[in-house]
């Protein structure tokens, strides 16, 4: 992709941007709007330079919170997308209560989880983990199931065991399924961590939000906002960079087509 | 030294405690052919909407010997190969190989589908050693047959490449290649060419003509084209409509090495038309 090409693409949002924030910035200093109900971009930047330093210890915090809290929800969902893929019943079973368990709004199951599990960092991990899994689960679960037939039916002709279609077949061929989800449980995983921080932390972007909420520092909630959607940035971004490196024989399928 | 006894040495491929049950087909025979299905029924469904798709066929393939299968599409040629590669059973009748009834095993030939069905995230050597691979024999080994070969049928330069890179041709002859350096000694081909274009098609026939020639093996081809099944095979078996009788056996006279040219002399054509007949009959006879 030339760099033409890619201020082609990247011109129309950027300017939409662009017009936003002087709408915003006109608009907060034409109708006189006070800080606290709205502050101006200008000031939000100012704001942004002077608190960073504090700022620094709170995303670290929750960047913590988020890769642990992801990488547990990580590993169940892949998990549980292999255990019920590999035996039907189960899937059977469960699967439409894993959909109706995503009716529950997690930021109501917070406070059961502090009665059941404390104030500590594992009923944080619980909620990072409930939001994470079920994309990755029910991605990876309808990948797994979309093995190619034909591809399916050679592995069984050559006399593959269960095993071998899995690891050979099934798990490969899933996943281009399981970084989609991946990629969404990425995003999410940083919601859960800053709802997880509001239920119950002394440390962190959620609990520094709430502070300067009662506060009425809207200026510095506008800036743990702006941090958080860079955080969700960077974590989308890495697993796209991971999905390239493992899914090379695609990427390389992507750019013949756009080649030709 | 054990004493002769017909209990070990004479191998039953089933349990002993069904000895009263076993039909004579289940016995193995000292000079059996290399393949031989023997009074194959196989229907799908149940009650009314039972579909009867195989009716008492038998047929026997040889050591090395080219055997093709064709008949009217619907005729289940490919249920057939399903049958011998493991992955359905039949209703009645025995599938022997070596001698042995082997009904419901898989993996016990070598299979080549009608897509490629390479997988995209290998490379084309390691597709190549896919079926090695899945038996189990060591990798490295593998890998050096495959480049032997892949050089041999002049694809040596896509070795790292990915099946998207190739046409469908060249695909096939790496799906053919995979089956080919399997550890099976039949390989089974389920129309293999019936997705290519005529000149790709009429190109791979001489291609599988040229390799076959050159390392005989047993091989069962379903078709439904008869040039290319009276081209390529020793022998033929032509079957009828659903539910699929064996309508006849044309044993091929031509004589190998065959080029191309055979295609155009008088017996290949009067053979061919025979054949085109009784093929026709059978279709309108639907």
């Amino acid at each position: 992709m030339s760099i033409r090409d890619w201020w082609k693409g990247i011109w129309p949002p950027l300017g939409a941007v662009v017009l936003f924030l002087i709408f915003w910035q006109a608009a907060t200093s034409f109708f006189h709007i006070e800080d606290w109900i709205l502050p101006s971009p200008a000031r939000i930047v100012s704001e942004a330079s002077h608190s960073y330093e504090r700022l620094i210890g709170h995303t670290w915090a929750t960047l913590q919170l988020t890769l642990e809290g992801f990488g547990i929800g990580v590993v169940i969902g892949l998990l549980v997308a292999g255990i019920l893929h590999v035996i039907p019943f189960l899937r059977q079973a469960l699967y439409p209560l894993l959909i109706l368990s995503q009716n529950i709004p997690v930021i109501a199951l917070g406070p059961l989880l502090i009665i059941w599990f404390g104030f500590g960092i594992l009923s944080k991990l619980i909620v990072i983990v409930l939001v994470c899994f079920f994309p990755i689960t029910v991605a990876a679960l309808g990948g797994l199931a979309g093995t190619d037939r034909t591809m399916l039916n050679y592995m069984q002709m050559i006399g593959a065991s269960r095993g071998q279609i899995f690891w050979k077949l099934e798990l490969p061929y899933s996943l281009p399924a399981v970084f989609s989800g991946l990629r969404i449980a990425a995003t999410y995983s940083i919601m859960g961590a800053i709802i997880a921080e509001w239920i119950s932390s002394d440390q962190g972007l959620g609990y520094y939000m709430l502070l300067q909420q009662s506060a009425f520092r809207t200026d510095r909630m506008f800036v743990a906002i702006l941090i958080v959607i860079a955080l969700s940035l960077v974590m989308f971004s890495l697993i796209v960079l991971l999905e390239h490196w493992c899914i090379r024989w695609q990427r390389t399928n992507h750019e013949r087509q756009g080649g030709r | 030294m054990k004493s002769p006894n017909l209990s070990t040495d004479h191998k039953s491929p089933v349990p002993s405690s069904n000895f009263a049950n076993l039909a004579l087909s289940d016995f193995p025979k000292p000079d059996a052919p290399f393949l031989e299905l023997r009074h194959i029924r196989k229907a799908f469904g149940k009650g009314k909407k039972q579909l009867h798709v195989m009716d008492n066929i038998s047929l026997t393939v040889q050591e090395g010997e080219f055997v093709s299968i064709i008949g009217p599409s619907g005729s289940g040629k490919s249920t057939l190969l399903q049958m011998i590669g493991g992955v359905l059973l039949p209703d009645d009748g025995a599938i022997m190989l070596q001698g042995k009834r082997i009904n419901g095993q898989r993996g016990r030939a070598g299979y080549m589908p009608q897509q490629p069905a390479l997988f995209p995230w290998r490379t084309i050597e390691q597709n190549v050693v896919l079926a090695r691979e899945t038996a189990g024999l060591p990798q490295q080994e593998s890998l050096e047959l495959a480049r032997v070969w892949l050089d041999k049928v002049s694809l040596g330069e896509f070795r790292q490449a990915y099946p998207h890179m190739l046409s469908g041709g060249m695909q096939q002859r790496v799906a053919f290649l995979r089956a080919l350096l399997g550890p099976q000694s039949l390989l089974c081909l389920d129309e293999p060419f019936s997705a290519l274009d005529a000149f790709t098609r009429s190109e791979m026939q001489s291609w599988l003509l040229r390799i076959w020639e050159e390392n005989r093996r047993s091989v069962v081809f379903i078709t439904h084209h008869i040039e290319e099944a009276l081209l390529l095979s020793d022998t033929i078996y032509v079957l009828s409509n659903r539910p699929a009788r064996v309508l006849e056996r044309v044993e091929v006279p031509f004589e190998r090495p065959r080029r191309e040219e055979l295609v155009d002399s008088p017996s290949f054509i009067a053979l061919r038309r025979r054949l085109t007949e009784l093929l026709r009959e059978e279709v309108s006879a639907k």
